[in-house]
């Protein structure tokens, strides 16, 4: 990083944190602090919901991913359109009718406090765990790549959160993050702009999407079922419906977003926007992730780009043969693609792609590790190696805000339900208005500390902490399945609820447990579990459900 | 608070932006689909 790139990346973190902190001066009442006093316009909810979806892992691992794997991932947006109809249409005009702070709350409305209180503890069980994951991770992958301490990265980027989360509630969360949407749009753009005008004089932009192509990097869509496969069209379009549905219309850190509307009408517009928006996004962040790729195609990258593990290879016996048949097969590949010979060139392909496994495996011995995964340092790689001055700051600015967007919204969420579903609901039920919004800032902190200090120990975690994402997403299908209960099923009663609820997660970890389905069709199967307890309990004589 | 009745800004029901909306999404799928034909040759 360059002095340019430090201007522009202090400059840009502190311009959004002070901003936020501007925009939400005045929060004084508990309405305010959390709901934004409901007047929130449709543009700032939109870009908000979007900035609170993109973490900075997702902003370099996907990039990493269509270099590695191509663009299929983009499929798994798919359904996110129709999820935005159903919710716009279903849960928007109940949860604003019902005039509820949390989704939670509306369920004691619908059912009782005992499933009220099981749908909330499933929240802070699951964004509690993932919270200082968020945090965690894009320290890590910035020590390594730029070899800044992760304690301090934790710690600036933690502290700068708490402090305008905890300052101007929700209202600051949805301002900053409007402005966090900004910045990693232009990080995303000056990016492929940027890559694309480093590529060769001679490769036209024909050229390099027939590269792409011919490596089976711009998969966007992939018609064939396979129910192990994550990413094509069936499990995007129903199983990522399913998970967006789960995500919008049960967690509280995106139901949040959409109660602070100033009519039914607004949060419909924010919800729906997101829609449009959201599969153009990934795509183009995926792409270049596959201009990338071309990049490489006429520079020789290393074998492998996760520095420590490239320097574990380099002190194997056997490095020095492996990376002289990488560099003559990278060779042979650079000559069949300026020949423009596809055949050769996808030949070369599958050579180098063979010894980059052999080069990840044997980095991932040396490392006490089955294989090494480098998806997540391609990007950075990429940006710290190529990239001129001041872009390299605005790519760093965007994804610190990517980071930045995803925890203040999750620790504003975790606050809201602490307070509202917990504190408020079974310990201090009558206090003053003021005194609950003391609340809500001191748990704010809380969960801000709570964060940091998690992060600070998940760095040493290792693939555990891939372990508690993925059990984070083994929830959302039971909280997607209350809440259908809840809306279409008037028969349903609290019992049912709860005791379906436990059935569903039940049924969930069963599935996961036994079988190798993709873990997307895991909301869809918790969410129908969830029903059909619902129903078949309900079926019982009055008195027995 | 307004209510669940109140109109769209634009194409003058709700009813209709879901079904611009799915359409958007069909479209979406088609273009995907040609680009992946395109240049996955």
């Amino acid at each position: 990083m360059r002095p340019l790139d430090w201007i522009v990346l202090g400059g840009s973190l502190a311009g959004i944190a002070l901003y936020g902190v501007w925009r939400s001066r005045g929060s004084r009442t508990t309405q305010q602090y959390l709901l934004a006093d409901r007047q929130m316009p449709w543009y700032a909810m939109a870009l908000s919901i979007m900035a609170t979806q993109a973490s900075a892992i997702t902003f370099i691992s996907t990039t990493g991913q269509s270099y590695a794997d191509g663009m299929r991932f983009v499929q798994m947006y798919l359904g996110l359109p129709l999820a935005m109809i159903l919710i716009s249409a279903f849960a928007v005009p109940r949860f604003h009718g019902a005039g509820v702070f949390t989704a939670y709350e509306y369920l004691e409305q619908r059912f009782d406090a005992k499933t009220r209180a099981l749908a909330g503890l499933i929240f802070l069980l699951s964004r509690g765990l993932a919270v200082g994951v968020a945090l965690s991770a894009p320290a890590v992958v910035l020590t390594v790549i730029l070899g800044w301490p992760s304690q301090w990265t934790t710690l600036v980027m933690g502290a700068l959160v708490v402090a305008y989360t905890a300052s101007g509630g929700i209202a600051a969360v949805t301002w900053t993050e409007f402005v966090q949407m900004l910045v990693m749009t232009a990080g995303v753009l000056a990016a492929l702009l940027t890559v694309i005008f480093l590529l060769p004089a001679e490769v036209g932009l024909p050229q390099a999407l027939s590269l792409a192509g011919a490596a089976g990097k711009l998969n966007a869509a992939v018609w064939r079922f396979d129910p192990s496969d994550q990413y094509n069209i069936w499990s995007g379009l129903i199983g990522g419906m399913f998970l967006a549905l789960s995500y919008f219309g049960c967690d509280q850190s995106q139901v949040q977003r959409y109660l602070t509307g100033r009519s039914v009408a607004q949060s419909r517009l924010g919800l729906l926007f997101n829609g449009v928006a959201k599969i153009p996004m990934q795509f183009f962040i995926l792409f270049t992730g596959a201009m990338v790729f071309v990049f490489y195609v006429y520079t020789q990258p290393p074998v492998v780009f996760h520095p420590q593990a490239m320097r574990a290879l380099e002190r194997q016996p056997q490095f020095a043969q492996l990376n002289q048949e990488y560099g003559r097969v990278f060779e042979q590949r650079r000559a069949a693609a300026q020949r423009l010979d596809l055949a050769a060139f996808r030949q070369a392909q599958a050579r180098l792609d063979e010894v980059r496994a052999r080069a990840l495996s044997q980095a991932g011995k040396a490392m006490g590790q089955e294989r090494v995964n480098d998806t997540n340092y391609v990007f950075l790689w990429f940006v710290v190696h190529h990239i001129p001055a001041g872009v390299v700051g605005l790519i760093m600015a965007a994804i610190f805000a990517a980071a930045m967007s995803t925890i203040s919204a999750e620790i504003n969420s975790l606050a809201t339900v602490s307070m509202v579903d917990v504190y408020r609901r079974f310990f201090r039920r009558d206090e003053r208005d003021s005194h609950y919004l003391s609340a809500s800032r001191w748990l704010t902190v809380f969960w801000g500390a709570y964060a940091i200090v998690t992060a600070l120990y998940a760095q040493n975690l290792g693939s555990l902490v891939e372990a508690v994402n993925r059990l984070g997403s083994l929830f959302y299908g039971t909280l997607l399945g209350v809440f259908v209960l809840a809306f279409f099923f008037p028969r349903v009663r609290g019992t049912a609820a709860f005791l379906s609820m436990i059935a569903g997660e039940a049924a969930v970890f069963a599935v996961w447990h036994f079988t190798g389905l993709a873990f997307l069709w895991l909301n869809a199967i918790g969410c129908v579990a969830v029903v059909l307890s619902g129903c078949l309990l309900s079926l019982r004589p009055r008195g027995t459900a | 608070m307004s209510t669940n009745e109140e109109k769209p800004p634009f194409l003058g029901s709700w009813r209709r932006i879901y079904a611009g909306l799915a359409l958007y999404l069909a479209a979406v799928i088609a273009l995907f689909t040609w680009f992946t034909w395109s240049w996955n040759r």
